[in-house]
């Protein structure tokens, strides 16, 4: 993941910055990566590992995910 | 498609591999095979919204380039996450009221990994009036269950991917308040409104809230229901569980529940989903009978699976790539 674009996605995390994909999986990888964020911010680097691994998987679906986020 | 008993006898016999949904009288007459199913006599067809026991409803996976068949009860019913292919789609099916069910339920959500594996399926029922069987089949082996889940296993070929998504025509109003409960539950007695403990029976009753609206928890901007079954005697039995740390609120009424679902199904603008289930309450309040929505055909279910236990909402699937 590119660095501008992992930024944006730490920000998602942490509330700062509002995304909603297309792809149900994804919302809910981010609503749960959320809650662990919010209940502990230690948990970022976990949670962004869970992501890159999601957005990995899935490049098919995810280019469109990442190319958006990084219009952000 | 729906079709005959003679028909799908054929397909099964042809080695087809096949996703079946029919009455328990139907399913039981067939043949050994590579397909799974599961019970209930209402379907969306070609034709639109329909109840019969006459015809099966059969869909041909014929994107896989491998499958497996598996049955799991309620302790092993997470297996799935390891027993998945790596680039695969996970097809279930599960018994309504069955202790697997339940547990996959109460407990999807906190599945490590789930998310990670395409995950579909839908709560095999019976008639609403009659009753009857509500069972699943493992066509492999011939075998019905009523307390077990049956699973397809679908890999997919190289660069392909399967994505899944859903309909529902249900969202909240942030201004409203805010409900939380304290643990994953499915009959709730107590919960707090923003902040203070009440009885949820109390609550709803005192509030005049429409028990046919479903609370909705905001996903990310996906809109997950939990449907309530009854209200009574200060207790709230619901179709599929609460979970604790999630907020929810009641659903904004929808003054005519037929065009918002329609609204809903020309804004998803699937293109050629290869799975789609769709809820008997959407099938009922939406007035689905002798309707089409196209492109979505296959059973009505009393609970659907997208990754976790959904309500009240319709699931597909679509092949990318």
């Amino acid at each position: 993941m590119e660095a501008g674009v992992r930024e944006k996605v730490e920000k998602i995390l942490k509330g700062e910055l509002k995304y909603t994909s297309a792809n149900l999986a994804f919302n809910m990888l981010i609503s749960k990566m959320q809650k662990k964020v919010q209940a502990n911010p230690d948990n970022m680097e976990a949670c962004m590992k869970e992501m890159e691994e999601f957005l990995a998987k899935y490049t098919i679906v995810a280019k469109v995910d990442l190319a958006n986020i990084a219009a952000l | 498609m729906l079709i005959t008993l003679e028909e799908t006898v054929a397909l099964i016999n042809e080695g087809k591999i096949l996703h079946i949904a029919a009455d328990d009288t139907l399913l039981r007459q067939l043949p050994k095979g590579k397909w799974i199913g599961g019970t209930t006599p209402y379907f969306i067809g070609e034709e639109g919204g329909i109840q019969t026991k006459d015809k099966l409803f059969v869909s041909e996976i014929d994107y896989a380039e491998e499958i497996r068949i598996a049955v799991y009860g309620k302790y092993n019913i997470f297996q799935i996450v390891e027993e998945c292919y790596d680039n695969g789609l996970t097809l279930l099916i599960m018994p309504f009221g069955s202790d697997v069910a339940t547990k996959y339920a109460k407990e999807a959500p906190d599945v490590e990994e789930l998310l990670m594996h395409p995950t579909i399926g839908w709560i095999s029922g019976a008639d609403l009036e009659a009753g009857g069987e509500m069972r699943v089949y493992d066509g492999s082996s011939g075998e019905s269950y009523d307390d077990k889940a049956v699973v397809m296993y679908i890999r997919l070929p190289q660069g392909k991917a399967a994505m899944i998504n859903m309909i529902n025509i249900f969202t909240d109003d942030k201004t409203d308040p805010v409900i939380r409960f304290n643990e994953n539950e499915l009959n709730v007695t107590k919960c707090t409104v923003n902040g203070q403990e009440v009885n949820f029976a109390e609550y709803i009753a005192k509030k005049g809230i429409d028990p046919s609206m479903p609370l909705v928890a905001d996903y990310n901007g996906s809109y997950i229901n939990t449907s309530i079954k009854a209200v009574t005697d200060g207790m709230v039995a619901l179709y599929a569980p609460v979970f604790k740390n999630i907020e929810y609120r009641f659903a904004v009424p929808v003054e005519d529940y037929a065009t918002e679902f329609k609204n809903r199904i020309d804004a998803a603008a699937a293109r050629n989903p290869v799975f789609s289930c769709n809820c008997i309450l959407n099938y009922l309040h939406g007035n689905l009978n002798g309707k089409k929505i196209p492109p979505y055909t296959g059973p009505v279910t009393f609970g659907e699976v997208a990754y976790q236990m959904l309500n009240q909402t319709l699931v597909y699937c679509e092949i990318v790539g």
